[in-house]
């Protein structure tokens, strides 16, 4: 069964390989495997679907139910007047007024003009207008979000972190999909970093637009520099690329 | 491993005809079976991770990309199998390697030989060893294996070469050790 391709046929690994025998799988591994699917497709039928509603129907009864005594309750404290409040006891409830200071946001993050049109001159710009897969990707507010995270950038600059998570759709069901990138989070520490990190990450991957386009060149060119990826993230960058004409795409399509 | 006619049977599969898989899984036995045997070198770990993969696939048919070579596409769910039998292991614990009855001149010396052998192949990484099993193992292309384990085609090539290099180190110095 070796492989007739292999480049080294005839060296010592390969014959060493080659000694070791093609295995008789167990006699009984098809009858096995159609009787466990026969017997999960059994237990599936009889969960049917009336109960399940019937739960589901009383768990809003219950649910309406607590929330109308809540609503009712908390009238009638209001009315009553309970729990009493005395007098100079005001402000020693309310929390102390500490200042917070807000979270850095793409806003916040000025992309200088003269980046931004060495951006739009530049072959990664040309090449992004007429890439469906990557304006797909850059349209996902998730994604852009994303991006403006330093760890993501970083996680996503590397091509064998992009190339896993796009291979990951190739499985297509969700449960897969998940399975498949949480296998490749897992294998990458970088990525699982930004992962835990970034709740934007996490909500940009389900989306099959975001991880096809891990596999495209341009934006794989864009992602690679991961200052280019945070000049992309702003407002302005995407703009531009996204309302490129579609005439580019056209003409994109009519090239290939 | 001929995937003629895989279309057909999977389109007969999702169209509820449970009996086409049947003739999937008979012909695609042989070939997972033995991937997964030389990836846990364990007969009944090898077992139970063919049979999960085989109906997990049954239950995500309907996700299968007729694009893709069916056998890749099993392979996926075979390593996610296998890799959770290798997490379950506890590392200080011994895997019993099990040997197929040798034929030939010597038996001892033969099974000695596939025993050391397969000791070598479960002494390299996992990243390393799937490469080795699913290029010496079954006839997938280097582009095959690279869509399989979802690293590009270059990388299989370097983590062949090095694991070659590295089952050489092993496999000499069993030989020498002799």
């Amino acid at each position: 069964m070796t492989n007739m391709n292999d480049p080294w046929p005839d060296d010592e690994v390969t014959r060493r390989l080659n000694d070791l025998p093609e295995v008789d799988p167990p006699s009984t591994m098809v009858q096995d495997v159609m009787a466990t699917i026969a017997r999960r497709g059994a237990a599936r039928a009889t969960h049917s679907v009336t109960p399940t509603k019937r739960g589901e129907i009383m768990a809003k009864k219950v649910l309406w139910i607590v929330a109308a005594a809540a609503a009712l309750a908390l009238v009638a404290m209001r009315v009553v007047g309970y729990p009493p409040v005395e007098k100079g006891t005001e402000a020693t409830i309310g929390a102390a007024q500490r200042y917070q200071s807000p979270q850095i946001s793409s806003a916040d993050v000025k992309t200088g003009d003269a980046q931004l049109q060495a951006f739009l001159q530049s072959d990664v710009f040309r090449q992004l207008t007429t890439d469906k897969a990557a304006r797909q990707a850059l349209k996902n507010k998730d994604f852009q979000r994303a991006l403006q995270d330093n760890a993501v950038r970083v996680a996503l600059a590397s091509s064998d972190v992009r190339y896993a998570i796009a291979a990951a759709k190739v499985s297509g069901d969700a449960t897969l999909v998940q399975n498949d990138l949480l296998r490749v989070v897992e294998a990458n520490a970088a990525l699982r970093a930004a992962f835990d990190a970034s709740p934007a990450l996490r909500a940009a991957l389900v989306s099959p637009d975001v991880v096809a386009a891990m596999s495209s060149a341009s934006l794989g060119a864009v992602l690679a520099q991961p200052d280019i990826a945070m000049l992309v993230s702003q407002d302005a960058a995407i703009n531009a690329v996204l309302s490129a004409p579609d005439a580019a795409l056209d003409a994109a399509a009519a090239k290939d | 491993m001929d995937d003629t006619g895989d279309a057909a049977l999977i389109a007969r599969c999702l169209g509820g005809q449970q009996d086409a898989y049947e003739a999937i899984v008979t012909r695609y036995q042989r070939g997972l079976f033995n991937v997964a045997f030389r990836m846990l070198g364990n007969y009944e770990d090898a077992r139970d991770a063919t049979q999960n993969a085989f109906v997990k696939a049954y239950e995500h048919l309907d996700s299968f990309d007729p694009e893709q070579r069916f056998f890749s596409w099993l392979f996926r769910i075979l390593k996610n199998e296998c890799l959770n039998v290798l997490r379950a292991r506890r590392p200080s614990q011994p895997v019993s390697l099990d040997m197929p009855s040798a034929r030939g001149a010597d038996p001892v010396e033969v099974r000695e030989r596939q025993h050391a052998i397969q000791l070598a192949l479960m002494s390299l990484s996992t990243e390393y060893r799937e490469v080795v099993v699913l290029r010496h193992y079954t006839d997938l292309s280097y582009d095959e294996i690279a869509a399989a384990l979802g690293i590009p085609t270059t990388k299989v090539k370097s983590r062949l070469y090095t694991a070659r290099q590295q089952l050489g180190e092993l496999l000499m110095d069993w030989r020498v050790a002799r």
